[in-house]
């Protein structure tokens, strides 16, 4: 570099900085290193609980990245599933956000707000990827009020509803035929917990924000500012938890089950269907085997025609020294060919145009976790992320609490959703 | 006490001390400090926030939630310290006497103290699991289930017992070491005058360790008030039933941590929990001077 | 009559020990025994099965696989000598300064470790990080060792086990010209031997057991300590009560082991640390 330019890049960077300490927390994403330059030097990447079970995995991605890339190095860095949030917040206030982190949207909103997440759609380097991607998954990636996409698409998720079918066949119910929509889902849930006199319950978890989504509750207004699940729709749905939990379709210590203690209900057969994994069947078939060979599987009940997804993601701290080469990393990983492979490992589903046109994820194989993985996939399209990425942690505890007391009968159903919305609305207002 | 001749320069002091002020300023006070100056900000975990004055105190008395934590914590330290002012006293007295083989009950009443209370209670959820041990026993009882793990008050009392269990090799290894110090005349004059094991137990045993009553009311009071681990690994860290088991610190915890954290208000209520405990161990300490001889 | 053991009241303490026995201990054997279970047992049967039918070592190996448990242990081991080592050498000297040395501001050097006790702590994590993160120390195991380094309670235990020691002994060694360093470790030191023994042990438990600060200060996975390798197991495995017991099991042995050899010297520590009646 000729010594001229080289001022200049120095004074840019210069100005750069200054830009950003007077910029901070306003949403923009300059800073650190230019990302259009050649992918070099020491990166860090991060990713969530899967070190346990996927080593080998991603060793190999770093060792194959850096054969390509010799000027790169990448270290990976792995955290445990609990308290991810707060090692996050711990690293983002203190300015040693990993070059490469795996995030899921409502991680990234807070992070990406506070200017420490490059936005992709504006980055050039970045945006010339979008076309390698499922539209729902880039724009399950984007956050609303933030201008764009602040994450790389990485795995996707969406739970098939495991269900009972000794249960329903007990109870009179076609096993072949598990609810479809929610009134389907209650009538049955009503009718088994009749024919058991009580000892069968349906569900063994309260209503989570995503109920409310496919049930076909608005959820917030368009533009992501206030929270509007308490509509009459809303309402209704609460009621009829409220009617499963007194009549015994709930289970009864639904307001207080985990999702592990739920799966471990579905596991003794006292509850008769429950959301879950491919991985699970592992579970089924090593320590409930009768359970395993009457094990049905469906679509969780919808009402508006679009399932519910998880999506999880890569973004790039804005911060980065090295920027460049995190974007290159982070493409890298979430690739085609890397996702596929990975997706073979594990029952995740890559989101990579044209990968769910693979036989693999479209022509069963026999195995049940092809069936699985078949009907998964084929829910995929058109599944929409329901969860608003502008609902952090507490609000989702302030729900979960509130439905709690209607369900209780502490409150009505139209009283605790009123309250819990002026509260998460309170809160977003101050956010 | 010391002689009124100086025995020592004049920085010694503060040269002994010097690694522990350090360490508990920088590391504790310090971080404290500044927790306090953002009780009167509107902070978020990324942003610095700006100075808001009382407002963070006004929310919170219109704050349901922190009614219902200042509830539970306030019963936690009613309900647990009576149990780890008695119960440890006597279990002191039932292993004070040197029988054979008595130091081995001593050490294995600490294990609960040793270990992590991440570990133990991981251990007293599966046994209050609906088909854990203790459910186990009760249903070979022809009885229960009882449902430890569901209900409100169950769960808060499931929690304060671990408490209590927990701290009963601790607090028994404070009396033990305040029991040797009492005269074993007193005891043989009361024997002598024929006084039964009760009226020996509280005109002789409690008269003598009084002082170390106190102080293990005191500590257990400021421990009590400032729970959290328990609870929030029994109850979950929604605090149990719609919330109804939060405590002060699980709610420190709730409002202050992860990306959108309010960092703020989180740091007020923390401030709450601070001058809650010194109150409570001033009325303690006071308590004790004006009923000392 | 003398104040003697009567066989009857022998009989009853034995009988109440052991029913206290049962309370404390007997949690963490049903914990051992759910490890030693094998995938083919049930570990829910009613009533409860103390002894495991086929004894195996399986769920350990397995734990082993899935996280690198001895390199965890080591760093755990790591982070609680370090604690042990600055815990004995700053809170004998803080408390020795407390309890036999006269000079201005000692109230107030007292009062700032009694109200660090206070400080609820779960407050303060993320003001404790940043300042590590401008010491540069953030991702070491110092930064685990630092916050605890000189425990406010250790501090006020040697305090009042300096204070019982009486002073006349150390008063002859003024007279003989020792200077303040040469009676603190010559005369006072050697006197609460047993105390020393108390902050140990507290200090290599609280190292041990501690989890939220390790996890928030470390971020590469090969420096974790074991609590904190632990929680991938509850995480990922938490349907397999076996796995999660043997995890528990691997991560309170150690402390039981070191307890049990320490606990004679324990014992005798705390009576010098004691609040005298």
């Amino acid at each position: 570099m000729p010594p001229l330019r080289r001022a200049a890049s120095a004074t840019a960077a210069l100005l750069v900085s200054a830009l950003t300490l007077t910029a901070c927390g306003s949403g923009g994403d300059d800073g650190g290193s230019s990302a259009d330059g050649k992918a070099e030097g020491k990166i860090t990447f991060q990713t969530w609980n899967l070190r346990a079970k996927f080593k080998d995995y991603f060793e190999g991605l770093v060792r194959d990245f850096e054969k390509q890339n010799p000027d790169v190095k990448v270290a990976w860095l792995d955290q445990p599933a609990e308290h991810y949030a707060d090692k996050l917040s711990a690293d983002a206030g203190a300015g040693t956000l990993p070059d490469v982190v795996n995030v899921s949207p409502d991680l990234s909103y807070p992070l990406a707000k506070a200017g420490l997440l490059t936005n992709l759609d504006k980055e050039k380097a970045a945006a010339r990827f979008k076309g390698e991607y499922t539209p729902e998954a880039w724009q399950g990636n984007s956050l609303p009020g933030l201008g764009g996409s602040y994450a790389f698409p990485w795995y996707l998720n969406t739970g098939p509803l495991f269900y009972n079918k000794t249960l329903f066949r007990d109870s009179g119910l076609d096993p072949e035929r598990p609810p479809r929509s929610y009134g389907e889902l209650f009538a049955d849930a009503d009718r088994m917990a009749r024919q058991s006199g009580g000892k069968t319950a349906t569900l063994a978890a309260t209503p989570s924000i995503e109920d409310f989504g496919r049930y076909g509750v608005q959820l917030m207004n368009a533009d992501a500012t206030k929270f509007t699940y308490d509509e009459p729709k809303g309402v209704e749905l609460l009621t009829k938890y409220k009617d499963l939990y007194e009549h015994g379709g709930l289970d009864p210590q639904a307001l207080t089950n985990t999702p592990e203690k739920s799966g471990q209900k579905f596991l003794e057969q006292k509850v008769a269907m429950n959301p879950g994994g491919a991985h699970d069947l592992e579970t089924f078939k090593e320590n409930a085997p009768s359970l395993y060979r009457n094990l049905g599987i469906t679509d969780a009940p919808n009402n508006t025609g679009k399932p519910n997804m998880y999506v999880m993601g890569l973004a790039v701290n804005s911060r980065s020294k090295h920027k460049a080469a995190a974007i290159a990393f982070a493409h890298f990983v979430t690739g085609k060919q890397q996702q596929e492979a990975f997706a073979h490992k594990v029952a995740i589903f890559p989101s990579t145009k044209g990968s769910l046109d693979d036989p693999y994820w479209t022509k069963e194989d026999g195995t049940d976790e092809g069936r699985v993985r078949v009907a998964s996939a084929k829910m995929l399209k058109g599944a929409v992320n329901y969860t608003p990425v502008v609902m952090s942690d507490e609000m989702k505890t302030i729900l979960r609490n509130e439905v709690a007391k209607a369900l209780q009968g502490k409150k009505s159903p139209r009283q605790a959703l009123d309250d819990a919305a002026a509260q998460s609305n309170k809160l977003l207002r101050q956010g | 006490m010391a002689g009124r001749i100086r025995t020592h320069r004049a920085a010694s002091p503060w040269l002994f001390l010097l690694p522990g002020l350090a360490v508990t300023a920088a590391f504790t006070l310090y971080p404290f400090l500044s927790t306090v100056g953002k009780a009167f900000t509107d902070a978020r975990t990324l942003t610095p926030g700006h100075w808001t004055g009382l407002a963070n105190f006004r929310a919170m008395l219109e704050d349901e939630q922190f009614w219902v934590a200042l509830r539970n914590s306030g019963l936690y330290v009613l309900l647990v310290v009576p149990f780890t002012v008695l119960l440890p006293l006597l279990l002191a007295l039932l292993v004070e006497k040197q029988l054979p083989g008595v130091t081995f009950f001593r050490s294995a009443f600490y294990t609960p103290v040793v270990a992590s209370v991440v570990v133990v209670s991981l251990i007293w959820v599966w046994m209050l699991d609906d088909r854990g041990l203790v459910n186990g026993i009760l249903r070979a009882l022809d009885t229960g289930p009882v449902d430890f793990l569901g209900d409100e008050w169950l769960l808060l009392l499931s929690a304060m017992a671990l408490t209590v269990w927990k701290g009963l090799g601790y607090y028994m290894v404070v009396y033990l070491a305040a029991l040797g110090n009492v005269p074993r005349e007193l005891h043989e004059a009361a024997a002598v005058d024929g006084a039964g094991a009760l009226r020996r137990f509280t005109s002789v045993t409690v008269p003598a360790v009084r002082s170390t009553m106190v102080l293990v009311g005191a500590l257990s009071s400021v421990s009590a008030f400032k729970v959290f681990s328990e609870v929030f690994l029994m109850a979950g860290p929604s605090g149990g039933p719609a919330g109804q088991d939060t405590t002060l610190v699980m709610l420190v915890q709730r409002t202050g941590t992860g990306l959108g954290g309010r960092v703020g208000y989180a740091s007020a209520v923390s401030l709450v929990v601070f001058a809650v405990t010194l109150l409570l161990m001033l009325l303690v300490l006071r308590a004790d001077r004006k009923e000392a001889p | 009559m003398t104040w003697r053991t009567s066989g009857w009241e022998k009989a009853l303490r034995y009988l109440l020990m052991l029913a206290v026995l049962a309370v404390t201990v007997g949690p963490f054997l049903w914990q051992l025994s759910t490890s030693l279970k094998g995938t083919t047992e049930d570990v829910y049967t009613s009533p409860p099965r103390f002894l495991p039918r086929h004894p195996t070592l399986h769920n350990y190996t397995a734990v082993a696989d899935i996280i690198p448990v001895w390199d965890y242990a080591l760093n755990s081991l790591q982070v609680a000598l370090a604690s042990v080592l600055t815990n004995l050498v700053g809170a004998s000297m803080a408390g020795y300064a407390l309890a036999r040395l006269r000079f201005g501001g000692r109230r107030l050097a007292g009062l700032v470790f009694v109200t660090a006790l206070l400080v609820p702590l779960e407050s303060i994590v993320i003001a404790q990080f940043t300042m590590m993160r401008d010491l540069h120390l953030n991702n070491t195991l110092t930064a685990v060792v630092l916050p605890g380094a000189v425990g406010a309670l250790n501090v006020l235990l040697m305090r009042n086990a300096f204070a019982n020691v009486p002073y006349e002994i150390e008063e002859a060694a003024v007279i003989d010209g020792a200077n303040v360093w040469q009676r603190f470790t010559r005369i006072a030191l050697p006197s609460v031997r047993g105390t020393l023994a108390v902050v140990a042990i507290f200090a290599f438990m609280g190292a041990w057991d501690d989890f939220l600060w390790p996890l928030i200060v470390l971020s590469d996975s090969d420096r974790f300590t074991l609590t904190v390798g632990l929680d991938f197991l509850h995480g990922t495995f938490a349907q397999n009560p076996r796995l999660v017991a043997a995890g528990t099991v691997i991560a309170v042995a150690p402390l039981i082991v070191m307890f049990t050899c320490l606990q004679r010297y324990f014992f005798r520590g705390v009576g010098e640390g004691a609040v005298k009646g």
